[in-house]
């Protein structure tokens, strides 16, 4: 099994660059990317895919309430309920792992997008070694942690 | 025109409905909302949309099958994917089973504007 190289972990920083660019306008500044450990702390709401196929794994999307609530909003979304955080989280990492696939190639299966609530969701989902992107957006921030490798 | 937003996220069915309903697509109604293949298809024997915008990575049925169902039920209806599965061969593998058009998220407002509308080949009232 192998980790994840450099281009790979740029194409994940890249996705949410262009994920928030496009849906809101306003791009993030990439604060950090670090190979983490399995006590990471993430944020509130946090929306996990899972890889199988060509590669085993997650990526977590782990962002706080106000972050969401002001993505929300910029799309004219008046349902602010924790459950449609949720679901949003859920859909910035369905999008980021389908993106993936561009790069990695069709044998990357991907499911579909668990939801979390509470900091501890992106702890239950990662092992020991993750790769950790922290962003600011609009003074919030927020984390990407991917947790992969490829099988053959 | 009749239109069904098909996607297992509320906030990309909701952003689908706004934007058809603010965008200027003047003649499009939209005659049902779904989270997942098994409802888009009991919506659409009951609603007969013409246009249908397709997710793909769905819970129970995805949108693969349903393309499939859907295609089998009314070879005329015209479907727009709108999947983050962005990546040639699912492309190719939605358009020879039938879709009509393909839009990679994340899409901007007017990406999926000028997408429905080729799809639909809908002409807008000046």
């Amino acid at each position: 099994m192998e980790t994840l190289n450099e281009d790979d972990l740029k194409m994940f920083v890249n996705s949410i660059k262009r994920y928030l660019q496009v849906t809101t306008r306003q791009e993030p500044q990439i604060t950090s990317a670090f190979l983490g450990t399995s006590d990471v702390e993430g944020f509130e709401f946090n929306g996990i895919v899972t890889f199988s196929g060509s590669y085993n794994g997650h990526v977590v999307v782990s962002m706080p309430p106000k972050l969401v609530r002001e993505i929300l909003l910029l799309q004219h979304e008046t349902d602010l309920s924790d459950g449609n955080l949720l679901d949003a989280v859920g859909e910035i990492a369905n999008t980021l792992a389908g993106n993936a696939r561009k790069a990695m190639g069709p044998d990357l299966q991907i499911s579909v997008p668990i939801k979390l609530q509470g900091a501890h969701g992106m702890k239950a989902r990662v092992r020991k070694r993750p790769y950790v992107i922290t962003l600011r957006w609009n003074h919030h921030l927020a984390m990407v942690c991917v947790d992969m490798e490829r099988l053959h | 025109m009749r239109l069904l937003i098909v996607d297992d996220s509320n906030m990309i069915r909701t952003r689908i409905s706004r934007v058809v309903q603010n965008g200027g697509l003047k003649n499009v109604v939209i005659t049902g909302l779904a989270r997942n293949g098994h409802e888009a298809l009991r919506i659409a024997k009951a609603a007969r949309p013409e246009v249908v915008t397709m997710d793909l990575t769905m819970p129970e049925m995805d949108g693969i099958e349903c393309i499939q169902a859907l295609i089998a039920f009314d070879p005329k209806i015209n479907i727009l994917v709108v999947s983050a599965l962005s990546d040639k061969s699912t492309a190719i593998q939605a358009l020879k089973l039938g879709a009509r058009g393909f839009v990679s998220k994340p899409f901007t407002d007017e990406e999926l504007q000028i997408a429905l509308l080729d799809v639909a080949d809908v002409h807008q009232e000046p």
